[in-house]
């Protein structure tokens, strides 16, 4: 496909104007195949963000989405993942920001991107919903999809999705997290 | 705005709350269950007789988890998912979904399924701004502009089932092609709507583009600025009546939609009247292209030629021992996509639908995520009624044309 050439340089020029404007909140470029993606330090997040979008080089003025990766295994755990189109430029970008859990089982915190594009703040409070992301600065975060009254974060790779826990007297508990939560097999 | 409301004090149809600087505000509910929100969606409204102050969209009635879904199922097993998100245009979803894949697998489709998809997705996105042109009109009081869409849509649908032997929920656009080729009285029939419906067109927008009460209706009415509706992420014709001309078709084009040639219709005034508009012109463009993929699709393959991907055509299952192996293969276990993660977008009738997938080299996504156009459209909703009156409300959620299954998934 011709895409990838684009992206590519799309990602390049990306990160010419952040190096130039906010020195450091690049932290590499994913070049993995077939498409990429600009690396982001969580500190300097919300300025990269505003860099993007007001320089004329770049113009990501349309927040397409945003929401979270959960690697569970790997540390730092998640990945903030923005997607971002420039009309001006005719490209799309794709941002990650890795981001570690919280310490004694509290919820990972990232800064909010709200106040850039007011676009992105029904998705913050989506990945907040699903992936137990809170975001500092956000106007307005609640859960969005599940019920307000919802326990835990359903996107996240170590939630339980079927099955309630019932007591047998044979056994001391029957675990819910049954064969059917792995749908195909492997 | 937003953060001062808060849960609603009430979930019963009306009470009256105080609020200190403004007077006393009457907090309205409207909805799950209201015919104007087009699927389950509700609006708390704080009313100041009939001046709305603030409305707050509560959405995830409709909220499936398919997203969590997606990660337990292989490639095959989720089109069908996609179709039930719009389900007003679930071919448009099937080709976002197969494309994605397709471009994680780096596979291309041959060039009949491309022109077939092209086909299909624009008669979907007929039908779909049909249900649109008779819906809001109907919430505004024009009845028989609902039964002339509704009568058009049938013969959509009829087609849908003529090549998939379903109406809607047809997953006839897979991952590697298509479910099947078309039948012989695929081009006939469908030229046959479009020979009937241009003229059509001309007929219903009499009904409505200068009645003098859909005009008072709808023209100034929910005003959304180009700069407002891109930092909001709006797009499709919402974002194009705006007078923003992006359109994934052409700015990055897929299924060979550059080599078709089409306009983009683009409004000026970003109101009621104007997505009504570009709605309207998009039917023609959308015959357009149907017109020319027709003249063009020339008998070939309509799947690709990876049996790692696509099952066997059923022939060979008798002779080939390699073909049974493959079938089995593919229906057990599906295909394993090598390690990478892409975005792929398609122009819906709603916006830029778009498929973001996380491959872990198994044969499930590791992450899906969907980025659907209507939920940035509902995002807007309190930014668009402040301040408009009661009545206005079911224009505005009309003109918005989202669906909710798409903003819930």
């Amino acid at each position: 496909m011709a895409a990838p050439r684009l992206e590519a340089a799309a990602l390049d020029r990306a990160r010419q104007v952040l190096d130039e404007i906010v020195p450091g909140a690049v932290t590499a470029i994913d070049d993995s195949p077939p498409e990429g993606a600009l690396l982001i330090d969580e500190q300097h997040l919300v300025d990269a963000c505003r860099a993007l979008r007001d320089d004329p080089r770049t113009g990501y003025t349309m927040p397409l989405f945003s929401s979270a990766l959960d690697w569970l295994e790997r540390e730092p755990r998640f990945d903030l993942v923005y997607q971002l189109r420039s009309l001006t430029q005719n490209t799309t970008l794709r941002l990650k920001v890795p981001l570690a859990d919280g310490v004694s089982g509290d919820l990972p915190h990232a800064p909010s991107l709200s106040a850039v594009w007011p676009g992105m703040e029904w998705h913050e409070r989506e990945t907040y919903d699903l992936l137990g992301v809170v975001f500092d600065g956000h106007p307005d975060l609640r859960r969005i999809l599940m019920p307000d009254d919802w326990e835990g974060h359903p996107l996240r790779k170590d939630y339980v999705s079927f099955g309630e826990p019932v007591l047998f007297t044979d056994r001391a508990s029957f675990a819910p997290d049954s064969a059917m939560s792995r749908g195909a097999p492997d | 705005m937003t953060s001062s409301l808060g849960t609603p004090s009430s979930t019963v149809g009306l009470s009256l709350v105080e609020d200190t600087s403004e007077g006393p505000l009457m907090e309205l509910n409207m909805g799950p269950q209201h015919p104007s929100t087009h699927g389950v969606l509700r609006l708390v409204l704080r009313v100041e007789g009939e001046r709305v102050r603030s409305a707050m969209p509560h959405i995830g009635y409709l909220h499936t988890g398919f997203e969590k879904d997606f990660e337990r199922l292989t490639y095959h097993q989720g089109t069908p998912h996609t179709d039930r998100m719009d389900y007003l245009s679930p071919l448009g979803n099937n080709l976002g979904y197969a494309l994605a894949v397709e471009k994680l697998l780096g596979e291309i489709v041959p060039v009949r399924a491309q022109r077939i998809r092209v086909i299909m997705t624009e008669l979907a996105r007929i039908g779909s701004h049909l249900i649109f042109f008779g819906t809001s009109a109907l919430e505004l009081g024009a009845q028989s502009a609902f039964l002339y869409a509704w009568r058009e849509r049938e013969r959509i649908l009829e087609v849908n089932e003529m090549v998939s032997g379903v109406r809607m929920m047809t997953s006839f656009i897979r991952v590697g092609g298509l479910m099947a080729d078309v039948p012989a009285e695929f081009d006939p029939t469908v030229r046959a709507i479009v020979h009937d419906f241009k003229p059509r067109i001309d007929e219903y927008e009499s009904l409505l583009t200068e009645n003098p009460l859909w005009l008072d209706r709808t023209r100034g009415l929910g005003v959304f600025s180009a700069a407002d509706a891109i930092a909001y992420g709006w797009t499709g014709p919402c974002l194009r009546a705006s007078g923003i001309d992006y359109d994934v078709r052409t700015s990055d084009p897929y299924s060979g939609y550059d080599e078709y040639e089409f306009d983009v219709p683009v409004g000026t005034h970003g109101d009621v009247y104007d997505r009504y508009l570009v709605r309207v012109q998009e039917m023609r463009e959308s015959l357009r292209i149907i017109e020319q993929a027709l003249d063009r699709l020339e008998p070939g393959p309509v799947v690709i030629d990876n049996r790692k991907v696509v099952l066997p055509p059923r022939s060979e299952l008798d002779i080939s021992m390699e073909a049974v192996i493959h079938h089995f293969k593919i229906v057990t276990e599906g295909f394993r996509p090598p390690p990478g993660e892409v975005y792929l977008a398609v122009e819906n009738p709603r916006g830029e639908c778009g498929f973001y997938i996380v491959s872990d080299a198994s044969n499930k996504p590791y992450r899906l995520k969907v980025r659907a156009p209507s939920f940035n459209l509902v995002a807007a909703i309190p930014e668009l009624m402040r301040g408009c009156l009661i009545a206005d409300t079911v224009a505005i959620l009309g003109s918005l044309d989202f669906v909710l299954g798409d903003v819930d998934r």
